[in-house]
């Protein structure tokens, strides 16, 4: 059987690279060494696979057909199109096809209802979590696409549900692996509204508590109370309850949060407790 | 027997409006102008936008107002017809500067927080 070997978050402001050069060096420092630890910790943890829930940022899918969760059962997937993406180390990344068709089978049996993509392009939001905290080898990688991009979104306990199905099919999987779980995005930032640039520190503070607590409703009620006015990019912490659900509510131990105005985005960096 | 104008009352004043909380549960988008910020991510595309907007706005049937607030460069008319991230992607890839951007965007109010 596989085993769950640990579950991160990461945040992926595109500003972390695109606006290195405009934020002080204790700040890039700061970046750079939460990227590290992150990196340190997902390498110990020996993974085969690593299951990767981010956004989609309109790279793979369109209003034509937005799915709300999408499973990408490829045997490869491949690298970032943004331009400014061009040093990241890979071109194609390695699937595995099997869990993730696990994964499928497991989703449909608990009522859920995912998408799949046999050809998944893995954008910014994949890529710099995988590129910025250097996990060497990087494994195999199961993308999850979650619609945190345009309404109508899957709700917060949906997205916990989905975690704690995403447990069991990684429990069940019929095959020795070693597999883990980065969530990325989030957390307080608002991209292409009025308050664009605005990171809600406060609410970002409260969330981190209620992860670190792990009460998992508590979690939901401040999340729905609060998440619509924390900017829409913080629709992405939806992906975080999704790996608080997938490590069963245990809580999580903060690595690092830096509200960077240069970067827009509230950053923070986790694993939670497993066993 | 209620008269079929009674029905649809009742069952519109059930739907939530759109502009009852600070969370959009959902939105409409103007569809042909989301698909030219969407296609304007390939490069080619944007190289050629830029070079000639007329020649690939021509490709997109959008409507009179829509395309005057293209061409007028209306951050604050755009804003309310498609994403914000596209939005947002745009006007970078159009070339305004990010000063520029975020101040025209903040004009637009404060929807959040």
């Amino acid at each position: 059987m596989a085993e769950l070997a640990g579950v991160y978050a990461a945040s992926h402001g595109p500003m972390i690279v695109r606006n290195r050069d405009k934020l002080t060096t204790a700040e890039n420092e700061s970046l750079d060494s939460a990227f590290i630890e992150l990196g340190r910790r997902i390498t110990a943890a020996r993974l085969n696979v690593l299951v990767v829930i981010s956004p989609d940022h309109w790279v793979n899918f369109f209003i034509d057909n937005l799915p709300s969760i999408c499973v990408g059962v490829g045997e490869v997937h491949d690298g970032p199109p943004e331009p400014w993406l061009k040093a990241f180390p890979h071109r194609k990344l390695a699937g595995h096809p099997a869990l993730a068709e696990h994964i499928v089978r497991t989703a449909v049996a608990h009522d859920f209802e995912p998408s799949v993509s046999y050809k998944l392009t893995l954008d910014h939001g994949f890529c710099i979590p995988l590129w910025k905290s250097g996990i060497a080898p990087l494994p195999a990688i199961v993308p999850v696409t979650f619609n945190d991009i345009e309404p109508p979104f899957p709700s917060v306990k949906r997205c916990y549900a989905w975690g704690t199905m995403l447990a069991e099919a990684i429990a069940s999987y019929p095959g020795k692996l070693r597999v883990g779980v980065l969530a990325t995005g989030g957390l307080s930032h608002s991209i292409g509204e009025p308050d664009m640039g605005r990171i809600d520190e406060a609410f970002d503070r409260d969330c981190i508590r209620r992860f670190e607590d792990g009460d998992a409703p508590a979690l939901f009620d401040f999340l729905n109370a609060r998440l619509p006015a924390a900017g829409n990019g913080a629709s992405e912490v939806r992906n975080w309850v999704a790996a608080h659900g997938a490590a069963r509510g245990r809580g999580f131990e903060l690595i690092r949060y830096d509200p960077i105005p240069n970067v827009y985005v509230g950053c923070g960096f986790a694993s939670w407790k497993l066993g | 027997m209620k008269h079929r104008e009674e029905v649809i009352v009742e069952y519109t004043a059930l739907l939530p409006t759109h502009h009852s909380s600070p969370i959009t549960v959902f939105q409409m988008r103007d569809y042909w102008l989301s698909k030219l910020f969407f296609d304007l991510q390939t490069p080619a595309i944007a190289e050629e936008y830029r070079a000639d907007r007329g020649k690939v706005l021509a490709r997109y049937p959008l409507k009179p107002e829509v395309r005057a607030a293209v061409e007028a460069d209306d951050v604050a008319g755009l804003s309310k017809l498609a994403n914000p991230y596209l939005l947002r992607f745009y006007f970078l890839m159009a070339g305004m500067p990010e000063d520029d951007f975020l101040r025209r965007i903040r004009s637009t109010g404060t929807s959040r927080g």
